[in-house]
């Protein structure tokens, strides 16, 4: 396991390696960030002034060179637009959508699996179309559109909840619903498949005919069988939520790391965009670690 | 075990209703647009910074009157040319900054020369100060002599941008602004808020606000929703669509112009008649109440009509549909390439609605007989295309684009816009240099009427741009306040304003 796990380390710092490069030059081609933090009636001097200032003069392979050196000391550089360590910057935005994805996959995995497999149980009953049904439009529908009308129903018309922001834990309630919504249709289907194909088997039916209840025959026998491929979608949707959730944090006002990394592309905040791109690549790194350990123990036919 | 529930009971109940509970009823809460990146006072001519910082917790020694467009006092009591390039300003007296030190001349010294360093970008320095030199020489703790090289009629104006900080502020961008105004900044958390507390010991009257919270909302939607759901007293912007509640809505000049910037130099645009024609095709009627707001004003000039110098004789080329078409005709007869493709570029997200005036510009161009291509942009691109140095191998091209000018005198707008040299000119005219050159030049009472004819040049001589639309804002206020945004609302958003009714 300790060999897999250097073997893996090994090869996502490679590839790390190559984003950083990769969207180092690349993000470099999209233009000067002195044209947009500068008024546009700010004189040539002025631009100068910024360009000399930033080091943004210098050779490409200079600026790089640089950037390496800084890195290797742990420095991701200073955010032009913010004025302080790009790194604090990131990290800032990332715990937001750090605690956002943890509890929102925490209550998916929990409810998806449940209702997946109790689905599953009794394919084409009434629980299984009520369920497949929900998880099918829940899979499809837009979060946009389902943020705007979960605030104009919930905080506007009901005023049950706040329409947007982080100070207490109502406001959390409509962000989590929203982005509850699509992994739970998403991996319920892939728990129902995975759950007919386990409740179908030999072992089951041996179960079921030496008397077992239900219960434990789906929760016990069944589900730790039928859950290889549920752990790759969740890790799947995870890191999507970890990279931000961008359309969630835009609306309810979270500072996640999603619109701070679009904010920052679209302003050329360079630094920002690579400290960003470094910590949700070895956050999702990290999470790959644990789904290969989940692989392991689910199945001790897997050995590292 | 018990007692352990107990308390993560607590906890989760206490961190459910914290916030809400203890505010007063003079505690306000307005949302932004967007985050501040900075909390810097040399970075207070950004509109969101502005809208914290400006008059709040840093002051100028000068403040534009927008209500009349007269320049009054604020740290300076009076001020005077001492001569042709040199202002002497005469200090109040009293008053003192957040962390208690006493404000003086060392102070405006120093902020003087901050704001204009090398060491750091501040955008009062790149956007009013830019091609000049200024020095500040003490004459005593409550007197300041101000030079500029070249000389600045308008320099009094120009300090109205200069936020003041104590001598003693560091080189660098601060996250503890000091000042002098009536609130001190007490809390910010990163991505969430911004906390300004009245302060003791302000020179002047107290504000009614006791304590303003800033919140970052970017989704309009969400944004307008939050005065009426009673999350936000204040939206200084929302969009024109959600504006529908007369109670609570208003609509504001924002002191932006939108126009096509015309590349003069490049043919067909450099024939006065496709210039003149391509006006005429534009239906400006059509658009007031349908993609633009209906108090939005038609435009003849660069700058809004609150200006010094605007010339109220000039009016915009009526819609002419067969007249353009005859005048695209003539000039195609004396051998101009009229059917030459002309590039129109548009900027994604400069004002709501943009895409669509720029598809119906494209269509009303056609009309008349000209090939208008459009070509959206996003904002760095934009840039580089209305900003010099232009491309050598450009071809004709037309620049959809919005200016401000907030600050009452057309010398922030023209030599940017029409000088030869000007960074975001289309033309290159000799005589209309010389006319910018005098007007900025100009002093006192000569002043406006020195501009007037540089803006009739501009709109009826050289018919340089097709100027569109005065814009307006739109603010929601909460029905508890008694605050009507103003011009101003569009760069700052003076606390002290704020009354409760």
């Amino acid at each position: 396991m300790r060999k897999f796990l250097g073997k893996r380390a090994v090869a996502s710092a490679v590839s790390l390696l190559l984003l950083i490069v990769m969207v180092f030059f690349l993000s470099r081609l999209t233009g000067d960030p002195t044209q947009l933090y500068l008024p546009v009636d700010a004189s040539l001097e002025a631009r100068e002034k910024f360009r000399e200032l930033h080091g943004l003069n210098d050779p490409l392979m200079v600026q790089f060179g640089r950037y390496v050196v800084d890195l290797a000391q742990l420095d991701f550089g200073d955010s032009i637009r913010k004025a302080r360590p790009a790194l604090d910057v990131v990290l800032e935005a990332f715990k937001w959508t750090l605690a956002l994805a943890l509890i929102t996959m925490a209550l998916v995995t929990v409810a998806a699996i449940v209702v997946g497999s109790l689905a599953a149980f009794r394919v084409g009953g009434l629980f299984d179309r009520v369920a497949t049904f929900f998880s099918l439009i829940g899979a499809s529908a837009p979060d946009f559109w389902i943020a705007i009308v979960a605030i104009v129903l919930f905080s506007v018309n009901l005023g049950w909840l706040p329409t947007s922001g982080t100070g207490t834990i109502w406001h959390w309630i409509l962000p989590i619903s929203v982005l509850f919504i699509r992994p739970f249709g998403l991996i319920l289907q892939v728990v129902r498949g995975a759950m007919i194909t386990a409740l179908s088997s030999a072992y089951v039916k041996t179960a079921r005919a030496k008397g077992v209840r239900p219960r434990p025959v789906i929760f016990v026998h069944a589900l730790r069988n039928g859950m290889l491929p549920v752990i790759t979608v969740i890790g799947d949707q995870a890191a999507g939520m970890l990279n931000g959730a961008v359309v969630v944090e835009t609306i309810f006002g979270f500072p996640g790391v999603g619109k701070l990394m679009i904010d920052s592309i679209l302003q050329r905040d360079f630094a920002v965009v690579l400290a960003a791109i470094m910590v949700t690549a070895i956050a999702i790194f990290l999470m790959n670690i644990l789904i290969d350990i989940a692989y392991a123990v689910l199945d001790p036919r897997i050995r590292y | 075990m018990r007692s352990v529930y107990a308390r993560l009971l607590g906890g989760i109940a206490a961190f459910a209703v914290a916030g809400p509970v203890l505010a007063a009823d003079t505690d306000i809460i307005i949302a932004l647009n967007e985050e501040l990146e900075v909390v810097e006072p040399c970075m207070a001519s950004q509109s969101n910074i502005g809208r914290v910082i400006l008059q709040n917790i840093s002051e100028t020694l000068t403040e534009l009157d927008t209500s009349n467009g007269a320049l009054k006092g604020r740290l300076a009591e009076s001020w005077e040319a001492a001569d042709a390039d040199t202002w002497r300003f005469k200090l109040r007296s009293g008053v003192t900054f957040s962390d208690g030190s006493a404000f003086g001349a060392d102070d405006v010294k120093a902020s003087i020369e901050r704001t204009l360093s090398d060491k750091l970008t501040c955008e009062i320095g790149a956007k009013f100060f830019g091609g000049m030199k200024i020095t500040a020489e003490v004459v005593d703790d409550g007197t300041i002599d101000i030079t500029s090289d070249p000389a600045q009629p308008i320099l009094p104006l120009l300090m109205s941008t200069l936020t003041i900080v104590p001598a003693e502020t560091p080189l660098e961008f601060t996250r503890t602004p000091v000042g002098t105004g009536p609130y001190v900044l007490s809390e910010w958390n990163a991505g969430q808020s911004i906390v300004l507390d009245r302060r003791e010991g302000y020179w002047g009257e107290q504000p009614v606000v006791t304590k303003a919270t800033y919140v970052f909302r970017s989704d309009d939607a969400v944004r307008a929703a939050m005065v009426g759901t009673g999350e936000a007293d204040i939206v200084p912007l929302i969009n024109q669509n959600d504006a529908t509640n007369p109670a609570t809505d208003f609509s504001y000049p924002n002191s932006e112009t939108t126009y096509l910037r015309v590349d003069n130099t490049i043919a067909p645009l450099n024939d006065i008649r496709i210039r003149k024609a391509m006006n005429m095709a534009v239906d400006r009627d059509a658009f007031l109440g349908t993609l633009i707001p209906a108090d939005a004003i038609k435009a003849t000039h660069m700058v809004p009509p609150s200006t010094l110098g605007w010339n109220k004789d000039l009016a915009p080329l009526a819609f002419d549909v067969e007249g353009a078409k005859a005048l695209v005709e003539e000039a195609r007869a004396a051998g101009v390439p009229v059917d030459t493709e002309i590039e129109m570029v548009c900027r994604t997200g400069n004002f709501p609605n943009v895409t669509e005036v720029c598809e119906a510009l494209q269509q009303m161009f056609a009309d008349v007989g000209l090939n208008v291509k459009l070509t959206m942009m996003e904002v760095a691109e934009w840039i580089q295309v209305y900003s010099k140095p232009f491309a050598e191998d450009r071809g004709p091209r037309m620049v959809m684009a919005m200016h401000d000018n907030n600050r009452g005198d057309p010398v922030f707008s023209m030599f940017f816009k029409y000088a030869c040299e000007g960074v975001q000119s289309g033309i290159c005219d000799a005589d209309l240099d010389k006319m910018i050159a005098d007007a900025t030049a100009a002093t006192g009472d000569a002043r406006g009427p020195a501009w007037s004819p540089v803006f009739a040049k501009v709109h009826n001589d050289i018919v340089a741009d097709v100027f569109l639309f005065h814009m307006v804002g739109f603010s929601r206020v909460s029905e508890r306040l008694d605050f009507t945004p103003t011009i101003a609302t569009n760069s700052e958003l003076q606390l002290s304003q704020i009354k409760l009714k």
